[in-house]
């Protein structure tokens, strides 16, 4: 350290060194916080990859061990074989499947309506789209039970993948509409010049600008149906039938321990496509979370 | 094929929009369109249809359901009786639903001023990393993001175990509080809040700090070089100069967890249940109880609607922020 100037100058060039080292001192700072915060936040994380590749002595011990003495795939293996995973995953895929592209053909339908038309009551219906995206969960649970009830569809795949749409759709239009807006009108214009009627515009211009659009919801669409626990929860009760945050949260077991390997295992294996998908869409992520995708 | 989508006007420009007002509007057709026609009708109507069977008429039998006294035995035979007003009577009257009340307020106020006090400090810290150092908090923000609840919920549990907990064990390592290794949080129910707090707040933190960070970006860096050449303080810039910038980002994403935190469902349920003693039971997990564990459906039809009903007030002003920030509807 140099010795600081006993008096205060205004003339440049001290004050500027000061500054630069008052800079130095703050970013110095904030790189040493980012370190700390990081640890912290990734703990978790950390903490359940570590504990999927232990073998089972080592997960169950009074003081952990926080790298794996003998890194295993056991845990893993068991969840693939010994209880329903593939049953369950494959019920999770077909359901989030269903969900997803009926919700974007119908929703990329209905977005062009509301983004490349003006007609009355379109703002009311945009209102209500984004209103209905803010209802507790359980508010549409109850009545869709009943129905379902009497229908005889709890249990089954359309019961929960008309469940799914009730969420994933609404979504869809409203995350669509942002990228139909943001197509030029002069493409447009100049394709109505040429005399090409609605219908040709859509399907030869607009719906082939706005696949980046439909890809990207796509994939916000497959994480909210993906995630969801408590609509699975609620109405598939028999295990062949549950969808895989189901069958996760069913290995905890108060009475008999939770094999706490084999859930961190299947938490890993759960999570690992939603990760990918969100590295992927990084960029876009902010402002697809904002129109409620993934939930807190 | 296609043009670059600029990152702000993807979707839920709700918050990109409330920085550049106006860019975000569907430029209106010169001539307009014509009269009669009936293209967006024919788009509109299948998902029109579906909406309309999925969403809206359940809404209205919700209403309907919490007039009755529907129960379990309904389920089987498909008989109630119209009860009126009677079960919101009956949970007015009812000294845990205020307390499941109060505890949603306060729970949820919580968690927002927690999540959005460290979403600020971190996308604050984010404009000073070296940029390698920001990349790294990206990446770990996204990864803490991306955990469904479900799983993050399940980890929970698992550091917080009693007896091979490792936050039991770290804690008892600082010798602050004795020794917690064989605390079950989800049994105190201090503790279990604290527990769900901490995991509702670590899910919530990537969002909003990457949202701030990107608006925080926004600012020209002249008001922030000004500010230091009259010698301001880091603190006195923020808060005077950042968050003038902000204000309208914050706002939303303000408004947005509260009706997020407010509705938590997965988390309190795979920690706590609940418990202990209905300690953590929020205004979600009590209707959940009563209407799928109790099978009193009239009855958590009518917490539902009331829970709707109180969302509403922060959905309205959602939505009309939306429209004053120049959201086209």
């Amino acid at each position: 350290m140099t010795t600081t100037p006993p008096q205060e100058t205004l003339s440049g060039a001290r004050p500027r060194k000061r500054d630069a080292r008052r800079r130095r001192k703050l970013r110095l700072g904030a790189n040493i916080s980012a370190i700390v915060f990081s640890v912290i936040w990734i703990f978790p994380v950390y903490w359940m990859i570590n504990t999927a590749f232990k073998p089972r002595p080592e997960v169950m011990t009074p003081t952990p061990i926080f790298f794996p003495k003998h890194p295993t795939l056991s845990n893993f293996i068991d969840a693939f074989t010994q209880s329903n995973f593939l049953l369950n995953l494959r019920n999770s895929v077909i359901v989030v499947a269903g969900a997803v592209v009926l919700s974007i053909v119908l929703g990329l339908l209905a977005s062009a309506a509301l983004s490349r038309f003006r007609f009355r009551g379109r703002r009311t219906i945009m209102v209500t789209i984004l209103a209905v995206q803010m209802l507790p969960g359980t508010a549409l649970l109850i009545p869709t039970f009943l129905v379902f009830n009497s229908l005889n569809l709890l249990g089954t795949y359309i019961g929960l993948i008309l469940a799914y749409v009730a969420v994933v759709l609404p979504f869809s239009i409203w995350v669509m509409r942002g990228f139909f807006i943001a197509i030029p009108y002069e493409i447009e214009e100049a394709a109505m010049m040429d005399g090409a009627g609605n219908w040709r515009i859509l399907w030869s211009i607009l719906f082939p600008l706005v696949i980046p659009g439909v890809i990207a919801t796509s994939i916000f669409a497959f994480i909210a149906a993906w995630n969801d626990y408590l609509v699975a929860y609620t109405f598939m009760k028999d295990q062949t039938m549950y969808t895989l945050p189901v069958w996760l949260a069913s290995f905890s077991n108060p009475i008999t321990g939770t094999d706490f390997g084999g859930q961190m295992a299947g938490s890993v294996l759960f999570s690992l496509p939603v990760v990918v998908f969100f590295l992927l869409i990084q960029r876009k992520l902010v402002a697809g979370i904002a129109a409620g995708a993934v939930k807190g | 094929m296609s043009s670059p989508i600029p990152a702000t006007s993807v979707a839920g420009e709700g918050v990109a929009a409330a920085d550049t007002p106006g860019q975000l509007h569907a430029p209106r057709s010169p001539q307009g369109r014509k009269k009669k026609d009936f293209t967006p009708l024919w788009l509109l109507t299948p998902a029109g249809l579906v909406i309309l069977a999925v969403t809206i008429v359940p809404i209205i039998l919700l209403i309907f359901i919490s007039f009755t006294d529907y129960n379990r035995r309904s389920l089987f035979t498909g008989e109630f009786a119209v009860v009126g007003l009677g079960q919101y009577a009956s949970i007015f009257t009812d000294v845990a639903f205020w307390w499941s009340l109060v505890r949603t307020v306060f729970f949820a106020t919580a968690l927002v001023a927690g999540s959005i006090a460290i979403g600020m400090a971190v996308a604050d810290l984010l404009t000073r990393l070296a940029p390698a150092m920001r990349y790294v908090v990206t990446v770990v923000l996204i990864f803490a993001w991306a955990v469904p609840n479900v799983a993050s919920s399940l980890v929970w549990d698992w550091l917080f175990q009693p007896g091979f907990g490792v936050a039991n064990w770290l804690l008892t390592q600082t010798h602050l509080f004795g020794d917690l290794t064989q605390v079950n949080w989800a049994q105190d129910p201090v503790l279990a809040y604290l527990a769900i707090w901490l995991l509702i707040v670590w899910q919530a933190v990537p969002f909003i700090a990457l949202t701030l960070y990107a608006s925080q970006t926004q600012v020209p860096s002249e008001y922030f070089e000004a500010a230091r050449l009259d010698g301001a303080s880091e603190w006195g810039i923020y808060w005077k100069v950042a968050i003038h910038f902000l204000k309208p980002t914050l706002l939303l994403v303000t408004i947005l967890s509260v009706i997020w935190d407010f509705n938590v469902f997965n988390q309190i349920w795979l920690v706590s249940q609940g418990g202990p003693n209905d300690a953590t039971a929020t205004l979600g997990i009590w209707t959940y109880k009563t209407a799928f564990v109790g099978f009193h459906i009239g009855e958590g039809a009518a917490i539902a609607v009331v829970t709707t009903v109180l969302l509403m007030i922060f959905t309205a002003y959602y939505i009309r922020n939306l429209v004053r920030a120049g959201e086209d509807l």
